[in-house]
């Protein structure tokens, strides 16, 4: 053991520190002195290693090893070109890497991720611990951001009409939902199930925020997107569940389409049969049951939506009406039939004209 | 030759950019004229299917593009793409039309 002339560690030895405390003990004066030297080589190493602990990455015993619960973030850069999904940027348990948009969409899946987990008891986008991926600095001047069945993707805006789209946590939030939407719900991309779809995303995109920021529904802003339209344009954001068709009127963009009620539900083959538009009616029923019902809206509203997208009975081609009854029925389920949060959920849905009862 | 190129889908609807845009290849520039004549011969577009980019069912707030080209003779002939194109000459052909088509908020 050891006999080579330079120093070794003698963690690295066969040698136990045992037969070193006996040599240390019984040995000659040379033999005693050199193991004397090992030892306390071998203590100061091991105290450091026990110090440092913390700071390490999981040991190759635990890592690879899922956890229920724990995140496991991956985020790629498209460099600018439309190829997915780029090149790897920041993984899980990585520090920030310095690329804006890479360390926005880090954060973000997280906060996402935690606000599913904690108040829903969701294990990330399939409740089963999956990967979250995404792509940032998709295209050139890329006016968007999607998902795309497996991961998001997330465009820097052209700068003159939209900034980078990781600035919006809620945008974030929607994209993830559409996972967790199409997890639980497959709810089919056109017409009412279609913008049922994309109401769920938006009220979960918009809780993922509120929950951020521990705001009650009386203070939250209820935008989509906000921050996201640059100074030249005239908008606030993509979307408002406060008050639909406000959030932006502009002469190159237009005026914001959405409907706050059924009747003006619009009637249309563009946006997939409206799935952006006919969305506002579901997204205020919504605003309006978690303002009625006041504190955290993810705790009452939230709730009743969240195991309503779970339910069973909505299925693929599920419209207002039918959705709007499940709601009720979950209400009911949840907090009894006389309950205040079922009365607050069927008159949400008659201010905006859908008879759920 | 007309070609008509709408964009539909996307993250929010925005009524002011979802009208289709016309380009008429009689009005391009001659090196621009020649470029696009140049990508459509190579991609073969009248031979195209009606998709021709990556679509998944599972996919949410997607962006395609609606390209419709009528040639000389009267022939027109449509076809959607995703923005995820593997034919680098198509892609090329999506990147020319989007530069083409893109609007400003600019003051010009």
């Amino acid at each position: 053991m050891c006999q080579r002339t330079y120093h070794r560690r003698s963690i690295f030895c066969i040698l136990p520190p045992y037969v070193l405390s006996k040599i240390s003990q019984n040995g000659t004066p040379q033999q005693r002195t050199k193991a004397l030297t090992t030892m306390a080589t071998d203590n100061t190493l091991r105290a450091l290693r026990l110090a440092q602990v913390p700071l390490r990455a999981p040991s190759v015993l635990t890592r690879g090893v899922p956890v229920e619960g724990q995140k496991q973030r991956t985020i790629y850069t498209a460099y600018h070109t439309a190829e997915l999904p780029g090149d790897l940027i920041r993984k899980e348990g990585a520090p920030p890497c310095g690329d804006v948009a890479a360390d926005e969409a880090y954060d973000a899946l997280g906060a996402t991720h935690d606000f599913y987990w904690d108040i829903y008891d969701r294990n990330s986008i399939d409740d089963e611990g999956m990967h979250m991926k995404a792509t940032v600095h998709f295209d050139k001047d890329y006016n968007n951001a999607f998902w795309d069945g497996q991961a998001m993707v997330f465009g820097d805006g052209d700068g003159d009409i939209f900034n980078r789209f990781t600035l919006s946590l809620d945008v974030i939030g929607h994209e993830l939902t559409h996972g967790v939407v199409g997890d639980e719900a497959q709810l089919q991309y056109f017409h009412q199930s279609g913008a049922v779809n994309e109401s769920v995303s938006d009220i979960f995109g918009s809780l993922v925020k509120q929950y951020l920021l521990k705001q009650t529904a009386d203070k939250a802003d209820w935008l989509i997107g906000a921050g996201l339209l640059t100074a030249r344009i005239k908008g606030v954001a993509l979307r408002s569940m406060k008050a639909p068709g406000t959030a932006f009127d502009d002469p190159l963009l237009g005026k914001d389409p959405q409907p706050a009620h059924m009747k003006n539900f619009v009637r249309t083959f563009e946006d997939n049969g409206g799935v952006h538009i006919n969305s506002g009616i579901p997204n205020h029923a919504f605003y309006l049951a978690a303002t009625s019902l006041g504190g955290h809206a993810w705790e009452k509203a939230g709730r009743i939506w969240y195991e309503t997208l779970r339910d069973k009975q909505v299925r693929p081609n599920c419209g207002f009406q039918r959705f709007a009854k499940i709601t009720l029925r979950n209400a009911t389920r949840l907090y009894g039939s006389n309950s205040v949060e079922m009365k607050a959920v069927r008159e949400a849905w008659n201010q905006v004209g859908i008879k759920a009862s | 030759m007309r070609i008509q190129f709408k964009t539909e889908g996307g993250l929010v609807y925005l009524p002011g950019l979802n009208r289709p845009v016309i380009i008429d290849l009689a009005d391009l520039p001659l090196p621009e004229a020649e470029e696009l004549q140049e990508l459509l011969t190579l991609t073969r577009f009248f031979e195209l299917p009606p998709r021709a980019g990556k679509f998944s069912a599972k996919a949410a707030d997607h962006r395609q593009y609606k390209i419709t080209i009528e040639n000389a003779a009267g022939d027109s002939h449509t076809v959607f793409l995703t923005d995820v194109v593997d034919d680098p000459n198509l892609r090329r052909l999506l990147d020319f039309l989007k530069k083409k088509a893109a609007p400003t908020a600019k003051k010009k």
